[in-house]
């Protein structure tokens, strides 16, 4: 595997509060990851995801992804590394209400290119299970469909990382299990994904390495096991045992 | 006692034999409790002494005894099933000792005991993850009830571990 994300020493201080700064953070993903930043409102996990994805710059120390120092970009090419390289999908979908399912998977690739790709975005549809709705507009759409339109929509430039805010966060149980599967199988297919939640049942069940974060500083970096366990090596129930 | 009603509620469904009622009780438990025969044994002789369960004609192959529920055995099962939970809390894990005793020894760093502990907590939670996943597709919905009590229970400590730490707890017991 190769490293996909590189953050040396990151800093951010916002003016007037403290709420989401960051303080001292260094980590690396490797490609084909599926991480999980993990940690309570404020403490600063949505602020990485955002200098990671290059829509904040960090007061001090460096962000490179995929071999590129974000620091050095001028807005106009951090605008086309995010357009290329980074697949965003926020808690509420941020779908723009007067384009169709389509139209909105379509807006990353036709800022990238006049070539249409209508087709290529069909086929994502298809794939995240609701080519049905394609020609429907957000409003007329569940919440779990919204949230399938906008991975298609971070899906269609084919970027080399997935950044999800926490993407069931706004669904129901159900429809929220169905968006994180999907996840789960397009980090089978090779994705790097990194994921942000306060949820610690959802971090574990899907990725296999779950950073915590707290004031704005990593407190633990864990790599769990994936190896099946058998029952009794998990769970024990008993009661009150029998005397002999 | 809650093997002791276990099995008075399987001979619920039928007569059975201690082997068979040992097996039924450990395939209900999803092989969460492992149960010694013996004790399946004594359990059922004591049950069989109170009146709550009787034999079922005589010794069939090997000596093998057929159990089933008397009257009174399904009064009192019934009874045990309408009796909410409601004795104290039992923690029983180490880490509640540990806990207070490294506040005293480490004069109130408990940082490195609350990470390792946390991470050890993750990876219960991935592992549970994984048996509420299993349970499913093997279509055990009652044993994936049981798997998502522990997962939440998991997550409560979790959350105790993540309190400890932000309020940095000292190591004064005033």
């Amino acid at each position: 595997m190769s490293e996909l994300v590189r953050l040396s020493d990151i800093t951010k201080v916002y003016q007037g509060g403290v709420t989401g700064a960051v303080n001292g953070v260094s980590l690396t993903v490797e490609e084909g990851e599926f991480t999980a930043v993990m940690g309570p409102s404020g403490s600063g996990k949505s602020t990485l995801l955002n200098l990671i994805a290059g829509l904040d710059r960090p007061t001090s120390g460096s962000v490179s992804v995929a071999g590129s120092d974000l620091g050095r970009m001028s807005e106009a090419a951090l605008a086309r590394f995010r357009r290329d390289r980074v697949g965003f999908v926020f808690q509420f979908f941020h779908l723009l209400p007067n384009l169709t399912a389509l139209e909105n998977v379509l807006i990353p690739a036709q800022l990238k290119s006049t070539t249409s790709a209508e087709a290529s975005g069909r086929e994502l549809l298809d794939q995240l299970g609701i080519a049905e709705v394609a020609d429907r507009y957000p409003a007329k759409l569940s919440g779990g469909q919204q949230q399938r339109v906008a991975i298609a929509r971070a899906l269609i430039n084919k970027p080399s990382l997935l950044l999800a805010d926490e993407p069931t966060g706004a669904l129901d149980t159900r429809s929220g299990d169905q968006v994180m599967e999907l996840l789960m199988e397009l980090h089978r297919s090779g994705q790097t994904i990194l994921l942000v939640t306060h949820d610690a049942k959802l971090a574990t069940r899907y990725a296999a390495r779950v950073i915590s974060v707290l004031d704005g500083k990593i407190v633990d970096d864990a790599r769990l096991e994936t190896a099946e366990r058998a029952a009794a090596d998990v769970i024990r129930v008993r009661g009150e045992e029998a005397r002999p | 006692m809650s093997l002791k009603y276990g099995l008075l509620g399987l001979l619920v469904e039928e007569p059975l034999h201690g082997y068979e009622v040992k097996n039924r009780f450990e395939a209900m438990l999803g092989g969460t409790w492992e149960v010694n025969i013996g004790q399946v044994y004594t359990t059922l002789q004591r049950l069989e002494r109170d009146g709550l369960v009787r034999p079922a004609g005589e010794r069939g192959d090997r000596g093998k005894l057929l159990y089933e529920i008397s009257d009174s055995g399904r009064k009192a099962l019934n009874e045990w099933l309408a009796q909410p939970e409601s004795g104290p809390q039992e923690l029983r894990e180490d880490i509640y000792v540990k806990l207070l005793l490294a506040a005293r020894l480490a004069n109130g760093d408990l940082g490195p005991l609350l990470s390792r502990q946390k991470r050890a907590y993750l990876q219960r939670l991935r592992d549970l993850n994984q048996l509420e996943a299993r349970a499913k597709k093997d279509g055990r919905t009652d044993l994936a009830r049981l798997v998502r009590g522990a997962l939440l229970h998991t997550e409560a400590d979790i959350k105790w571990i993540d309190e400890l730490s932000e309020t940095g707890i000292s190591g004064e017991s005033e």
